[in-house]
């Protein structure tokens, strides 16, 4: 089995169900740290738009209560992006992919704007459908192989199923929509930047340690 | 002859095929909701389909990431389409002034009884009716804190399972009792639920 990730540099084993981190899985989880300690301490973007064909502008306020609320989504979107990172075992992953699912939404719906609550239903439908490929995949690693040990599939003996691997990693496409950040482009309008550019973080590193998790089972 | 496992799979995928073609059709949003319910009951039976004690363990998260995103989803629904009137009175009928009181302690001293998370679902539907049928300016941050506090003291009988197994008569009662208070509180929630300044 290829070892993209480099040799472990801590274990901290329950059982069989363990966590450990990699050179790869550790830089992926010090970003996810940093910026979530950046998210504690920022303040929310003001952000001003400007009437066309005046000299006119809005500014946009961010409400307390509002910002409270995106900021806790926002460090609970952070640590569960830091549980997925160092997750050894495999449904644990999924349950981490899916708590980021849902701190996304959280992110997002927060703000009382129609677009954005639009914008954010259609994503919390696809994040809630894409359950299915994720826990299904999982769950088919389960029945194939008896384990659902990262380490103990990736040291081989194991014949795990392809189409088990193509579910997870759908599954978290939809839960993280990396490809598709187009789609979320309405999301953007709304205002508080920090809270909001953690969901594209997060998004990215879920997807970037799903393909280490696919490459190594 | 096709073994067991591989039929029910194959029923699985049919009915996912069905469920991701009917939400594909449907445009009406409030259904589309409804769809992805049917999507996770497909999803649950995936786990159970495994049919070992670990896949029974793995139902419940599954179950309660899907009802947390069902939850979710339906508020931002709620303030997308501006509900914000408050249901009417609900039935106003005799047997819901006397019954609730007597059911409700038959049914909490019968949970407390059979303990831990069945025992919890008992008394919780007790309190759940008695919420149901009488007032409820009750104070929920009260019943949230013990919910909490019960959560908590679960946790720390699982840690004395694991680091201390000697105790685990101590922890089985802790655990068992922990759970059937925090059972009982949430399931009281839902008999508060009927819109009103604190629902």
């Amino acid at each position: 089995m290829p070892d993209i990730g480099g040799s472990d540099l801590f274990v901290l084993e329950f059982g069989d169900i363990l966590h450990y981190y990699t050179p790869y899985t550790l830089t992926l989880f010090v970003l996810a740290l940093i910026f979530t300690a950046l998210a504690i301490l920022a303040r929310p973007e003001g952000q001003v738009d400007i009437a066309f064909g005046g000299d006119a502008y809005y500014a946009k306020e961010t409400a307390v209560s509002e910002m409270r609320f995106r900021r806790f989504m926002t460090i609970a979107c952070g640590l569960a992006t830091m549980g997925a990172m160092g997750s050894g075992d495999i449904f644990n992953f999924t349950l981490f992919v899916s708590l980021v699912g849902i701190a996304n939404i959280g992110i997002v719906a927060a703000v009382k704007n129609r677009h954005v609550l639009n914008a954010a239903y259609e994503y919390g439908i696809v994040a809630m459908v894409a359950t299915l490929p994720l826990f299904g995949g999982a769950a088919l690693v389960l029945a194939t192989t008896g384990t659902l040990s990262i380490p103990a599939l990736a040291a081989g003996g194991y014949a795990v199923p392809p189409v088990g691997k193509v579910l997870l990693a759908l599954g978290v496409i939809g839960e993280g929509m990396a490809p598709f950040y187009a789609a979320k482009a309405e999301m953007f309008r709304a205002p508080g930047a920090p809270y909001v550019i953690m969901c594209s973080l997060s998004s990215l590193l879920i997807f970037l340690r799903v393909v280490e998790i696919v490459i190594t089972i | 002859m096709i073994p067991d496992y591989s039929l029910a799979l194959l029923v699985a995928f049919a009915v996912t095929g069905i469920a991701f073609f009917a939400l594909m059709r449907e445009t009406d949003g409030l259904h589309r909701l409804l769809l992805t319910d049917l999507i996770e009951v497909v999803t649950l039976a995936f786990i159970a389909l495994v049919g070992t004690d670990l896949a029974e363990a793995l139902i419940l998260p599954g179950l309660v990431v899907g009802t947390s995103e069902l939850i979710a989803l339906s508020e931002i629904y709620r303030v997308k389409e501006g509900f914000v009137r408050p249901p009417a009175d609900g039935l106003r009928i005799e047997v819901m002034e006397s019954a609730p009181g007597i059911l409700a302690a038959l049914l909490v001293v019968y949970g407390i009884v059979l303990s831990g998370f069945s025992g919890g679902a008992v008394a919780g539907l007790g309190v759940l009716f008695y919420f149901l049928c009488r007032d409820h300016n009750e104070r929920f941050e009260l019943i949230e804190t013990a919910s909490g506090y019960s959560w908590v003291l679960w946790i720390i009988a699982f840690f004395i399972f694991m680091i201390l197994p000697q105790y685990w008569f101590f922890a089985v009662m802790l655990a068992g009792s922990a759970i059937l208070v925090k059972v009982m509180a949430k399931m009281s929630l839902i008999g508060t639920m009927r819109g009103g300044p604190n629902a």
